[in-house]
């Protein structure tokens, strides 16, 4: 089961944090800052696992921006690799090639895709097409209303 | 959208047939199901909203005319309250300042002026803008400022019946909220309404949010509707309840039982996302509950076809990564074919067939595949497979090993080392790779690659290896250095070819990471020195070499002032064969001490090692003593009360007893290395078995016996007094009367063993009895003896004392002095218990006296509350 999964630029900004466990804010704040000083901290082409209290972190660059998620023991950290890929590929899809600016205006879209996508710490969904599909009805629904309450009134 | 919204204008119906139109595709084409909610929520409420607008720009306000659409007159109700909308900046608006501020003051101030501006939105309350407050209080939080204020808000937009701000809702709770918060209870009721809303869409966010923050309470409320909810028809709902289920039991587990039955017929579905939590929640059930695991043992075959559907399918890019079609399910199914075949002999079998394939036709040149043969590789070793199996494992993980990718070769190693124990030779093959990746520049996998060496250290090769790992010690990261240094320690103590070996060894380690090891190192290293005598000079001349060179290493110093203390005499005489010899003035030893002494480097406790050691050298060296005198009166002034305290006392010595000096500055015995002093009472609390192989330790025997002195006595006593007594109550009486009187007599004679000790009855049962004696050692060390007597008129055999004491109090229990107890009283078994209260509780001790006698076997506890003491038993004091 997955821990948590946060987003931060290469200068430490946090950009988008996943809890899958109910953790009190100030112990969610220092696993960032840990998290963070840790990974930024790594050389260029090292490995992609880092061992963090009885966690397995695992973390990957994707241009600016760094993806890394907190694993139990039995989890597959090569696998984790390929959920955070696909995350990226989710993300691209959606905002079409998408960029830390995407993600820091449209935070709340990422979260939404994230949610299409984990669930609980797990996959709740292996194929993109479906979560595309998802996000996007769910999107419709949320939109045909919102755009016609920004219209003004004539 | 635009379209959607331009045509507001074109009326009512055209929207409709527009709406019907471009939605058609989105819900009616990808599900054959007929009645759609999400078409007729989007529907009904845009109808609604139109027909508002109408009726507005006609200045007709009322909406009463206007019949609503039925089941949605909360939607119009909404709908009609939007009209009133206070203009605020947009959430990117936002943003955009927020980012624009050049320092951290001026981002501060521009975020309270936003909370600010939220929190008034907050208070105006439903005015349709709440959505976007709420979604920027959430970036507000992200940037780690405090954004509980908004958690009301979250409960609040969660029960609005409009999707856009259940959406943000939503968001909001799984952000801001945490179970132990009060709010959270709040929203319980409106998740248990969405989970049974029309629309798919909503539900899907009642599922997640319960997901991830469900709490025990929420979890126990909910899972009859999660449950319901499984056997839905709808894939999408159903991907998601399995994976609700999953959180559901590893909050309440005993609500396990609930989700078993559907569990299982889950793995009939042919969505690959049901499919998938299928899995994961069998494998939490199996996890949890091994009468489930049992039972799910009968799907392997089931889980086993599911995996070669997989493996063998042709091309679906709807799931395919990078040529394996879809990993992420293939990982789990061999994750829970791994817990079911573990220790079992069948379903081992039933999966050797798919292992064997799934290990040869995998493609590991992408992460995808790796993945796959990783987890295949885990689950080969962790079930009851084949040999050959086994073999092709862990030669797929010494590919691994010679991987480029460093993510696979840390994979390697950490699987290597979960196998490193059972698999011992198979690992041993590969050792030369492992110690080559110690000089990789990543510190992971020089972490798993040190670990590995570590476990591979046996007698053949520890010359070979040893050399390797000094060589890691002293270029390797800080963050490794003690775990590095521990692990040679250890090492060096199972395998040393010799002495001398594990001395140099250790003091290599000394002076290259001396700052990071353990305290213990330092008594651990002098007990092996004084313990290989022939070794004395050459330890003595190598470790002043050391000190000489450096006195920053802490440990280092302390063992060699250690040592010129003791064998400064042997330094000084310079004839060492093994070394070159040097010759070494007094001054030259005094000047290295002294220098310890006074550099700013060295800590209390090095200090304290190098002023005792120049106070011993003052026997063992013939000229200077003036100088040690006045370099010991120097420090009887210090300002370290340790140190000054040492040097009045040595002062003292050579003032006062100059005549005993020699005597008290004596070389040190050898040391044991099992004395008390060593052992640490890790055994405390639970009940302990008294090892009968262990031969008496001698302290034991000294602290036993004024005791069994005495006891001897009262039997005798007892002898002559009441001969045989076949009902023990008036024998015990006697013995306690009698003792007194007893312990009278012996008071003239010998009174020192007798006043620190009190004898007390604590059981009296079938001609047993047992006696306890308390002797207070120290303020926290106390001995208690155990002693047993028999009136009866047959041998009392297999007696057996086992004792426990409350989690603070270390025990030690020594072994018996027997376990046959003669009859007639005419012998008895003691036992000495050492116990140790640091924290000084009140001592409790509960005991379990077992044995047998006229072939009937007895078991008793005893449980003593209140220890006798001198001091509080007057009564039976002796004067």
């Amino acid at each position: 089961m997955m821990h948590f999964l946060l987003l931060f630029s290469r200068q430490g900004k946090l950009r988008l944090q996943k809890w899958f466990l109910p953790l009190p804010e100030r112990e969610r704040k220092k696993i960032v800052k840990d998290m963070t000083t840790m990974v930024l901290a790594r050389k260029p082409r090292t490995c992609n696992f880092l061992h963090w209290k009885d966690l397995k972190i695992v973390y990957k660059r994707y241009a600016s921006l760094y993806f890394c998620c907190g694993l139990e023991s039995q989890d597959n950290e090569l696998l984790a690799l390929e959920i955070l890929h696909r995350y990226v590929e989710l993300l691209d899809k959606y905002f079409g090639n998408v960029c830390e600016l995407d993600i820091i205006f449209n935070f709340e879209k990422a979260y939404f895709i994230l949610d299409e996508f984990l669930m609980g710490g797990e996959i709740q969904e292996t194929s993109k097409q479906s979560i595309a599909k998802s996000v996007e009805a769910s999107d419709m629904l949320q939109e045909t209303m919102e755009e016609y309450m920004s219209k003004p009134a004539f | 959208m635009e379209n959607v919204c331009n045509l507001g204008v074109n009326g009512n119906n055209s929207l409709l047939s527009y709406i019907t139109h471009i939605l058609h595709p989105a819900f009616m084409l990808d599900k054959d199901n007929k009645t759609c909610p999400e078409l007729c929520y989007i529907l009904g409420l845009e109808s609604i909203l139109v027909k508002v607008r109408l009726n507005r720009r006609g200045g007709a306000d009322e909406l009463g005319s206007e019949q609503p659409v039925a089941g949605f007159g909360d939607w119009n109700y909404c709908a009609a309250k939007d009209k009133v909308m206070t203009p605020s900046v947009r959430l990117q608006e936002m943003i955009r300042v927020i980012r624009s501020a050049r320092t951290q003051g001026e981002e501060r101030g521009i975020i309270q002026r936003e909370c600010a501006d939220i929190r008034a939105q907050f208070r105006q309350g439903d005015n349709g803008e709440r959505s976007h407050s709420l979604a920027k209080l959430l970036y507000v939080h992200m940037l780690g400022y405090p954004a509980h204020f908004g958690q009301m808000e979250c409960v609040r937009l969660i029960a609005s019946p409009r999707y856009s701000e259940k959406r943000i809702g939503y968001l909001g709770a799984m952000m801001l909220l945490d179970e132990k918060q009060d709010a959270s209870l709040l929203i319980t009721n409106s998740i248990k309404n969405d989970l049974s809303h029309s629309s798919q869409y909503v539900q899907s966010l009642a599922l997640c949010t319960l997901a991830c923050m469900g709490s025990a309470e929420m979890c126990r409320d909910l899972a009859p509707e999660i449950e319901r909810l499984l056997r839905a028809s709808n894939s999408y709902i159903k991907k998601k309840a399995t994976l609700c289920a999953v959180h559901i039991i590893r909050k309440v587990p005993e609500l396990a039982e609930l989700f078993t039955p559907t569990a299982r017929s889950l793995l009939s579905e042919k969505n690959h996302g049901v499919l998938h939590g299928a899995v994961v929640l069998i494998t939490e059930l199996c996890e949890r509950n091994p009468d489930t695991l049992n039972q799910f043992r009968k799907a392997v075959p089931e889980l086993v076809q599911i995996m070669k559907g997989l493996v063998t399918s042709s091309y679906s890019p709807e799931h395919n990564v990078a040529g394996i079609s879809d990993p992420f399910l293939q990982v789990r199914i061999l994750r829970l074919l791994r817990i079911l075949g573990h220790n079992n002999e069948t379903a081992s079998d039933a999966m050797n067939d798919l292992l064997a394939q799934v290990a040869t036709n995998t493609d590991s040149s992408k992460t995808a595949g790796s993945a796959v043969l990783y987890e295949t590789v885990l689950t080969i070793m962790d079930i009851n497979s084949e040999s050959g199996l086994r073999v092709l494992a862990v030669n797929i993980l010494g590919r691994f090993l010679l991987n480029n990718d460093r993510n696979i070769r840390y994979i390697s190693m950490t699987s290597l080392q979960k196998i490193v124990q059972t698999d011992h030779n198979a690992v041993q093959r590969h050792r030369g790779t492992i110690v080559d990746c110690l000089k990789d520049q990543d510190t992971s996998v020089k972490r798993r690659a040190l670990e590995l060496s570590l476990a591979l250290v046996s007698a053949v090769n520890i010359r070979s290896m040893m050399k390797e790992l000094l060589i890691f010690l002293s270029t390797c990261p800080p963050e490794l250095r003690s775990q590095t240094a521990s692990g040679i320690f250890n090492a060096a103590e199972r395998y040393s070819p010799s002495k001398r070996w594990h001395i140099d060894t250790i003091l290599h380690v000394l002076t290259t990471a001396g700052g990071d090891v353990r305290d213990e190192t330092v008594p651990n290293l002098i007990q092996l020195i004084t313990t290989a005598s022939e070794l004395h000079c050459y330890t003595v001349h190598k470790l002043y070499r050391a000190l000489v060179k450096d006195i920053s290493q802490q440990s280092l110093v302390q063992v060699a002032c250690w040592c010129i203390g003791e064998y400064g005499d042997l330094l000084l005489k310079g004839e060492c064969e093994e070394i070159e010899p040097v010759q070494v003035t007094e001054d030259d030893v005094l000047d290295a001490l002294e220098t310890v002494l006074q550099s700013h480097m060295s800590s209390p406790a090095t200090r304290g090692f190098a002023l005792t050691s120049t106070m011993k050298l003052s026997t063992r060296i013939t000229d200077n003593v003036d100088r040690i005198r006045s370099i010991v009166s120097i420090y009887g002034s210090c300002i370290d009360l340790e140190l000054q305290q040492r040097a009045v006392e040595y002062n003292a010595l050579f003032k006062k007893y100059d005549h005993m000096r020699a005597a008290v500055l004596e070389r040190m015995p050898v040391m044991d290395k099992n004395s008390p002093g060593h052992t640490n009472g890790d055994t405390s609390g639970e009940i302990k078995e008294p090892d009968p192989s262990k031969p008496k330790p001698v302290e034991a025997g000294l602290l036993a016996e004024p005791a069994s002195q005495v006891c001897d006595l009262l039997d005798l006593l007892g002898g002559t007094d009441t001969p045989i007594q076949p009902n023990p109550a008036p024998a015990s009486t006697a013995t306690t009367t009698s003792s007194a009187d007893l312990l009278d007599l012996l008071g003239g004679l010998e009174p020192t063993p007798v006043l620190q000790t009190v004898t007390v009855t604590v059981y009296e049962k079938n001609g047993l009895s047992l006696k306890i004696q308390c002797d207070k050692q120290t303020e926290t060390e106390v001995t208690v003896t155990l002693i047993s007597s028999n009136s009866t008129q047959t041998d009392i055999t297999n007696f057996n004392l086992q004792a426990a004491v409350p989690k603070s109090v270390q025990l030690q229990m020594k072994a018996p002095s027997g376990n046959v107890i003669p009859a007639h009283g005419l012998g008895q078994v003691t036992q000495t218990v050492l116990l140790n209260n640091p924290n000084k509780v009140s001592l409790k001790m509960r005991i379990r006296v077992s044995y047998s006698n006229q072939g009937a076997v007895h078991q008793d506890t005893v449980q003593i509350d209140s220890f006798p003491s001198p001091a509080s038993q007057p009564s039976i004091s002796p004067l």
